[in-house]
């Protein structure tokens, strides 16, 4: 696993740094980049909790038909997270 | 059985959520009170219209009056107890699979009483309660073999099966079940801490925890029983192993000194949970008082597990008790009403948290 990691950056690592002679001012990872970037992991980390939540809230709907807007409510709170990791994407 | 055999994750938060749900539709104290003051047929109705309808008109045309409402209760514990094993997955299954095996060791139990006893094969069939892992099939050939050395040989392939056959001899010599008996829940209660992990998580030290207590609780019930009841008879003989309270040795001793047993246990870890069932035993000298509070303290402790760890097997087997303590009452308050005493004295039977 870590062989694999090596050889690739180092064979990833001689073009970046192709790429930034040529170009000479510009980062391997732009800003615009890594805003995206973090949107995509509070996406993921956003999934990751909703899994707990929305298996449990299925669980109650399935014995009582009436918790069916409580656990809806419940299992999309963590989608909060995506929505302030969008607003980096704004400050950028 | 081994660990991890079932495939999946444990799916704690589902379970958990339905088991939780189903634990809060139980019948509560004012329900209670209402049962203790109807007759066996009002009972009936009342089941009627509540959780057990399903099984009181399924089992209506074959029994009546409190015949029925006992079956009744044991169809709905066996359908209660299925549903949670097809909800649960991995490890969470092995568990409760394993907690459940409780019922294999009472069916076993009643298959053998009931041969020794000469009933015929259908009134031990409608004793039986199929929430174990035993086959139907086990179960169907147990119930027709005419002799103890034939269940024997039929369990020969389960986890009873080496215990039974050591016990047999002395079965055999001395004419009495207690050995036979004693051996199917010392398997049980031997395959329940099998086969743990060396490095528990914190799901699986809590599991453990939960067993240690009930077998804790258990040890102290013979033990104080012994003692009581004065006679002359080791209650090493009845110990389960794997409880933290006490060890065999420790126990031959306290059984024959009821003060110094009560003074231990209210300085173990229970000392809180059972305070009150202590103070009871020592108030009224009146050991089916302690033994109801002793149930009260174990469901209540199982209580405090299961809120104050949500996602672990706690508020499955909590909701196991709950359960098996309903349909007690309830058969309690029926067989009461029907052989006429009063509300106030089924009241004393109810163990209720």
């Amino acid at each position: 696993m870590f062989e694999i990691a090596t050889t690739l950056f180092s064979s990833i690592a001689p073009l970046l740094q192709s790429g930034s002679d040529a170009a000479s001012s510009s980062p391997a990872l732009t800003a615009s980049g890594a805003a995206a970037l973090s949107v995509g992991l509070a996406a993921l980390a956003a999934g990751y909790a909703e899994r707990g939540i929305g298996s449990a809230a299925v669980g109650a709907m399935a014995e009582d038909d009436s918790l069916f807007g409580r656990g809806l409510i419940l299992t999309v709170l963590p989608e909060t997270l995506v929505i302030f990791a969008l607003v980096v994407v704004f400050v950028v | 059985m081994k660990l991890g055999q079932e495939d999946g994750t444990a799916n704690y938060e589902y379970v958990t959520a339905r088991v939780r749900s189903r634990r809060s539709s139980l019948f509560d104290e004012s329900d209670y009170r209402k049962l203790v003051r109807m007759g066996p047929s009002e009972i009936a109705r009342f089941m009627e219209e509540s959780e057990y309808e399903r099984e009181m008109n399924a089992l209506g045309t074959r029994f009546s009056g409190v015949d029925l409402i006992e079956y009744a209760l044991n169809e709905n514990l066996v359908k209660h107890f299925d549903d949670v094993l097809d909800w649960a997955e991995g490890e969470l299954y092995d568990y409760i699979a394993r907690y459940l095996r409780k019922f294999d060791a009472w069916n076993v139990k009643t298959v053998i009483r009931g041969i020794y006893s000469g009933a015929t094969s259908t009134e031990i069939d409608d004793d039986l309660i199929e929430a174990g892992e035993l086959s139907d099939e086990l179960l169907g050939r147990l119930v027709e073999s005419n002799s103890i050395e034939n269940v024997i040989e039929l369990l020969s392939g389960t986890l009873f099966g080496d215990a039974l056959e050591d016990a047999y001899e002395l079965y055999e010599a001395e004419g009495i079940l207690v050995p036979l008996e004693n051996a199917v829940d010392r398997a049980y209660y031997a395959n329940l801490q099998s086969n743990l992990p060396r490095n528990p998580n914190r799901a699986e030290k809590l599991y453990i925890e939960f067993v240690q207590a009930e077998v804790d609780f258990r040890n102290l019930r013979n033990a104080l029983r012994i003692a009581r009841s004065g006679a002359d008879i080791d209650p090493v003989e009845f110990y389960i192993e794997g409880g933290r309270l006490f060890d065999e040795d420790e126990l031959r001793q306290l059984a024959n000194n009821p003060e110094e047993l009560v003074a231990r246990v209210r300085d173990s870890t229970y000392g809180d949970e059972l305070d009150e069932a202590l103070t009871e035993l020592d108030g009224a000298q009146n050991l089916i008082g302690f033994e109801h509070a002793l149930d009260a303290a174990l469901l209540e402790y199982s209580h405090t597990l299961s809120n104050r760890y949500p996602l672990s097997v706690c508020p499955v087997l909590a909701y196991v008790l709950a359960k098996e303590r309903e349909v007690d009452n309830i058969r309690a308050i029926a067989r009461g009403r029907e052989a006429g005493l009063s509300p106030e004295e089924i009241e004393t039977e109810l163990v209720t948290v």
